[in-house]
């Protein structure tokens, strides 16, 4: 796993030739946050100058999701996970055998914000404040999964306060009633128990190291559902948790179902190993993949 | 308002968290004998489940017709299980078709209640029509399509609520008065009725159609790629286990050709409106080529201006672009093929959100979310309206 170092150097990356980017009219993505559209390159029919730019676009949002999914990963608290805001800037290269770098500075916000909570954005008085700053690099490799990323990001929370919220979580969690009562979180009609919370906040903490290692120039997921809970243990010194997801890829539109297995404990680093259910597609030569993976540095542990 | 208590019912108000939906279904309980005649008295009678009979059998052989509340779903359906009684669930998409019949009864000079075809699995297909026109006229039309998707259960609810909008608000709201002079609006709340009820039943994340594939186990056809626009191009596929498989030939879907079939009889739509979720994104034809269409600069400055009214009620951004560059290559599309056949304005919204809940939105942003749409939607129609050809 790469280690977490330097923000990206400003100029260009090393490599024999860095080429220009150039990439099939598949990558395609919306942007997040307020943007607005490059202004039109004119012309009525092709506008390559236009398709370019949003290419261009569409692969910083997907590595600002890759990096995110990292960050949230080893940043191991479930109570302070992050959402990307918006890109601010960015610049890709594309090398001869089709591996893609990118360097790009973006916002982020809370996660645990209950989204659309009848409080306008307007009444936040801090504004801009509340957004977080992140840079990095990230390094896809033609469309193999685990993209390399390096990323920083200030601080949205203050250290203390992130580590009293994650113990307040974790207290919370040995207080449920196990066995967990429960068939899918939420449940059909997006409701979470407020209960039951902290339980898709762990869990979107362990898919964070799923959807990191799928996420690949092309493809990006989403959590959509917790649709069993296997095991859920809690003792004086780890949650054990045992679950399965359900994740949406976005450009394929298909839902993965992945077997996650996490320990968790609050300040410790995450352990996570799972099992995704792929689909057999035309596009995956050697048929079924399963991806199977242990956090190296925790290997020990485990 | 009667509206607002039915829809309240329907979706239940709440601020911020908690809140109750009702998502009842009507189950056909075979009965065969007297032993399972009592068994089923038994669960009837139980004060608790709240069940209420809607057909009791004459004789043997005949089932019994009883709406469960959802909150009784799991039990009623553990019961029957343990007893060995058959039973299928039948019309979930009640409440919607319910709904529908209502806002045509209490405005009949203004709405009606239009089948115009079947689904795979032979549900109806309902649409509103919306009319101020006296005669057999046929005026210029709007249609707007929604839950060509079945898990996208934002889709279904914005639509009835706008149905809801649009008689309510007729003769008071200059806008909507003013479009339906000129114009009829059609109202497809439920484009994929199979799916609907199955994402209610058995997977709330099943996407396409119902329909049998010869030589393959999987089901369905994706219906939004099954259109007769670039069909089986990029952006489909044509594996029937895939979430994107483009269905055997353009309009196989009969839920597609439906529409088709319709809007090409009428031959006067001016517009149409496909509602989808999740992303948050207002985009416009192509989706199956990076061409630009011919109209994409007139079609972006209305998008522009209808997500600009979205925004200005929550904040809610959506960005805007053509579908293709916007979120990704899809060919078959219906806003693609109505733009293909003539219909200028057509449109694709990508409802909330941006992914925090997806699919599963919480029944307390329906109203925000419809309320937000409307006034997009209605940007758009007053474009329309203002620009006929």
């Amino acid at each position: 796993m790469p280690p977490r170092g330097q923000p990206p150097p400003a100029s260009g990356p090393g490599g024999p030739r860095p080429a220009v980017l150039l990439l099939a009219p598949l990558l395609l993505l919306a942007l997040q946050g307020v943007a607005a559209a490059p202004a039109g390159a004119g012309g009525t029919e092709d506008s390559p100058g236009l398709q370019d730019a949003e290419l261009q676009r569409g692969l910083l949002q997907q590595a600002a999701r890759a990096a995110l999914h990292f960050f949230n990963f080893r940043a191991g608290s479930p109570s302070a996970l992050r959402v990307l805001a918006a890109v601010l800037e960015g610049r890709a290269t594309v090398n001869p055998k089709k591996e893609c770098q990118v360097d790009l500075v973006f916002t982020t916000d809370h996660y645990n914000r209950e989204p659309f909570c009848l409080i306008p954005k307007s009444l936040f008085q801090d504004g801009e404040e509340r957004l977080g700053k992140c840079s990095a690099r990230v390094f896809f490799r033609n469309q193999k999964p685990r993209p390399a990323v390096n990323v920083t990001c200030t601080r949205l929370i203050e250290k203390n306060k992130r580590q009293q919220e994650d113990y307040l979580l974790y207290t919370h969690m040995k207080q449920l009633k196990t066995p967990l009562d429960v068939v899918s979180i939420p449940d059909s009609h997006g409701h979470i128990d407020p209960s039951l919370r902290p339980i898709w906040d762990l869990a979107f903490l362990g898919s964070s190291y799923v959807m990191w290692e799928k996420t690949t120039q092309f493809l990006h997921y989403y959590m959509a559902q917790i649709s069993s809970v296997n095991q859920w243990k809690t003792n004086d010194d780890a949650v054990d948790f045992d679950y399965t997801v359900l994740l949406h890829e976005f450009s394929t539109q298909e839902i993965i179902p992945c077997r996650i297995h996490l320990v968790w404990y609050p300040g410790k680093p995450l352990k996570v190993k799972y099992h995704c259910q792929e689909l057999q597609t035309p596009e995956e030569a050697s048929g079924t993949e399963e991806g199977s993976a242990v956090a190296p540095t925790e290997l020990n542990n485990f | 308002m009667k509206w607002i208590l039915f829809f309240g019912a329907l979706i239940g108000l709440s601020i911020c968290g908690r809140e109750k939906f009702f998502g009842d279904q009507v189950f056909r309980i075979n009965v065969r004998n007297g032993d399972e005649i009592s068994k089923l008295s038994q669960l009837v009678n139980s004060d608790n489940l709240k069940l209420n009979v809607w057909k009791s059998p004459s004789t043997f052989g005949h089932p019994m017709d009883v709406l469960v509340p959802s909150v009784s779903l799991q039990l009623v359906k553990s019961f029957l299980k343990s007893q060995g009684l058959e039973y299928s669930v039948t019309i979930e998409d009640l409440q919607i078709y319910r709904e529908m019949n209502s806002i045509a009864g209490d405005f009949p000079e203004l709405a009606s209640r239009v089948k115009i075809g079947h689904s795979f699995e032979n549900r109806p297909m309902y649409v509103l029509k919306f009319s101020t026109a006296e005669g057999r006229r046929r005026r210029p039309a709007i249609w707007l399509n929604a839950g060509i998707h079945s898990r996208e259960w934002i889709s279904q609810a914005t639509a009835i609520w706008t149905a809801r909008k649009i008689v309510s608000d007729h003769g008071k709201d200059p806008a909507i008065t003013s479009i339906l002079e000129k114009m009829d609006i059609f109202l497809l709340p439920v484009a994929n009725p199979d799916g609907y009820v199955y994402t209610q039943t058995q997977n709330r994340l099943w996407r396409k159609t119902r329909s049998h594939n010869p030589g393959s186990p999987c089901v369905g056809a994706d219906p939004n790629r099954n259109w007769n626009a670039s069909f089986a191009g990029e952006g489909a596929s044509d594996d029937p286990c895939s979430e994107v498989y483009h269905g055997h030939h353009a309009n196989s879907e009969v839920e597609v050709k439906s529409v088709v079939d319709f809007i090409q009889e009428h031959g006067n739509f001016k517009c149409f409106i496909d509602l989808h979720s999740y992303s948050q994104l207002l985009m416009y034809p192509y989706g199956y080529t990076v061409k630009k269409a011919p109209d994409a600069d007139e079609l972006d400055k209305v998008a522009r201006c209808a997500a600009k009214a979205l925004a200005s009620l929550s904040g809610t951004t959506y960005q805007v672009g053509p579908t293709c560059t916007t979120v990704y290559p899809a060919s078959g599309s219906s806003v693609d093929w109505a733009y293909d056949n003539g219909i200028k304005y057509a449109f694709t919204f990508e409802l909330r959100d941006t992914g925090h809940y997806g699919f599963l939105l919480p029944a307390n942003q329906i109203i925000p979310t419809a309320e937000e749409t409307w006034l997009g939607l209605k940007t758009i129609m007053e474009h329309v309206r203002d620009n006929l050809y």
